[in-house]
């Protein structure tokens, strides 16, 4: 059918080139943001993003509120990897404040950032074969990853939110009959885990989907700063637990997982693979969990000065910028999330392959769209303030929704 | 290369029983550690206000009725609430815990999400107040 309506397209001398909207309505996930693809017949040959349908004034909204409220705020930026968000501020607030965490809190937030972690990637795992149209993993691999749910939930009291950072520590200890249950889930998920490693490798109908799409070199990975999973399976060595440990990463040492073939079925076995290293450095810290205070004691004021903190994320690294003014609130908080740093490479990537691949290939990079719109105001007038207040930036937002400021 | 590699799954999920739980109906144990509704303790609490100055949801008002004679009400929004517990590690007498067991908190109107924490006397003269300023 095709290929007779592209004869009668070029007998009649008409390009057969079409533009397909996906968005901003449910692209692939269920988030907002909005793909425009060229195509000529079935091949993508131009691709085009727009992001921003998710901006919720987070930074400037962390200027109203003191360091205390800010570490709750900053955890709704993603509702995956909540606990790395308020980790990366924790960090970089307290090294702002000079306050020396105890060791045991350092090592139970990093707990918690390797269960965030597994449940992060088998969500990703889940959504990415549903991608494929392999429903069937989809669903057991959801139905597994409430093992560490459960985890999550009996050691925080959430299921997502753990809300287990406190300025100066954490909120929750780990008990003997906790670290069973832990170690009790890990071992159930190990196992399933090197089951799904098996599948995604081996079976015919899933590999046709997967190996040999979206193909990013190292060289391609390197120029788009490519960062995370999606870096680590074009073969660059980029871990932030590994080139700058944080936390409790200099005493539990991580391994970094590689694999060098760049396309979808590499980031598959990259992310299994780092669910394996997860496991071990859960069992690595319950098995030495330092004896040590849960909090130490924090400023409610903090000196001026500035910071930067860097931590990996579930999809790459995740970057902060904190600044002080001596005063209880922050004065400006800048975030950088690695999905930004990856979407460059679905543009880059889209351009060749069939439309039915583009699915496969945005979920490749486990896309977080609420986690990356931010907002930049240049104004080139010379009198008027450049900075904003919370009610101006407000009241901007509903005069956008009502078409007055389009 | 391989054809059917989850068919080992399908057919053990075959053989199980549903997983759903029947909420409503039968309510399974919650976690120990599960936030739940707020919990005051009006015999330790000094009324420094330091819960409601670190609520990064606002959902605790301190209000002050009498400084001198320590008078004074808490109020607390279970609506605005987002059961992170701040409140609970802010407080330097002990006196607020979050319940494992009053969690289903739905209502359908608002009446319920207005709590007022403190002596009948203190919470009946605010009352009596905020009616005077509505009329």
């Amino acid at each position: 059918m095709t290929n007779r309506k592209s004869e009668n397209m070029q007998a009649n001398g008409k390009s057969e080139r079409f533009i397909v909207p996906i968005g901003p309505q449910h692209p692939a996930l269920k988030e907002p943001e909005h793909f425009r693809f060229t195509v000529e017949g079935e091949i993508v040959t131009n691709a085009y993003v727009r992001l921003g349908y998710a901006h919720r004034g987070i930074e400037k909204a962390t200027e109203q509120r003191n360091w205390v409220q800010t570490n709750y705020l900053l955890e709704r930026i993603c509702g995956i990897c909540s606990h790395i968000h308020s980790t990366a501020y924790c960090l970089g607030v307290e090294k702002l404040a000079g306050v020396q965490v105890p060791p045991r809190a350092l090592a139970i937030r990093t707990l918690v950032a390797e269960l965030e972690r597994i449940h992060s990637h088998m969500l990703w795992l889940g959504v990415a074969a549903h991608e494929a149209g392999f429903d069937t993993l989809f669903m057991y691999s959801w139905r597994d990853r409430e093992t560490v749910m459960d985890i999550l939930e009996q050691l925080t009291g959430n299921r997502v939110n753990y809300s287990a950072n406190l300025l100066g520590g954490v909120k929750y200890d780990i008990d003997q009959e906790i670290a069973d249950s832990i170690l009790e889930g890990i071992d159930f998920l190990e196992e399933r885990t090197r089951h799904y490693l098996e599948i995604v490798t081996t079976d015919a109908l899933f590999l046709q989907r997967t190996r040999g799409v979206g193909v990013m070199t190292k060289t391609q990975a390197e120029v788009m700063r490519a960062v995370g999973p999606t870096a680590r399976a074009s073969g660059v060595t980029r871990d932030i637990r590994v080139e700058a440990p944080y936390a409790a990463y200099p005493q539990f040492p991580a391994r970094i997982t590689l694999a060098t073939n760049g396309d979808v079925e590499a980031r598959f076995v990259v992310r299994i693979e780092e669910l394996f290293e997860s496991h071990r450095l859960i069992r690595e810290i319950l098995a030495n969990l330092p004896e040590s205070d849960l909090r130490a004691r924090f400023p409610r004021r903090i000196k001026p000065g500035e910071t930067i903190i860097r931590v990996e994320a579930p999809r790459g690294e995740l970057f902060y910028f904190i600044k002080s003014n001596g005063s209880d609130k922050p004065e400006r908080v800048k975030v950088r999330t690695p999905t930004i740093c990856n979407m460059s490479s679905v543009v880059k990537l889209a351009v060749g392959h069939q439309l039915a691949d583009i699915p496969l290939i945005l979920a490749g990079i486990d896309p977080c769209f609420s986690c990356n719109d931010r907002g930049v105001i240049i104004t080139r007038r010379q009198n008027k303030p450049d900075l904003w207040t919370w009610e101006q930036l407000r009241q901007y937002g509903i005069g956008y929704y009502d078409g007055n400021n389009k | 290369m391989k054809f059917g590699t989850m068919i080992s799954d399908i057919t053990a999920s075959l053989f199980k029983r549903p997983v759903t739980e029947k909420y409503p109906l039968v309510r399974y144990p919650v976690p120990e550690r599960l936030r739940g509704h707020l919990r005051w303790d009006p015999e330790k609490c000094t009324g420094c206000g330091l819960c409601a100055m670190d609520c990064p949801a606002n959902a605790i008002e301190m209000i002050v009725i009498d400084k001198k004679a320590k008078r004074f009400v808490m109020r607390y929004h279970v609506d605005r609430c987002t059961f992170c517990a701040q409140c609970v590690f802010s407080c330097r007498q002990g006196c607020l815990e979050m319940s494992n067991d009053t969690w289903e908190l739905a209502a359908l109107n608002k009446e319920p999400f207005n709590v007022f924490f403190g002596e009948k006397d203190d919470i009946e003269c605010i009352l009596a107040g905020s009616t005077a300023q509505d009329t």
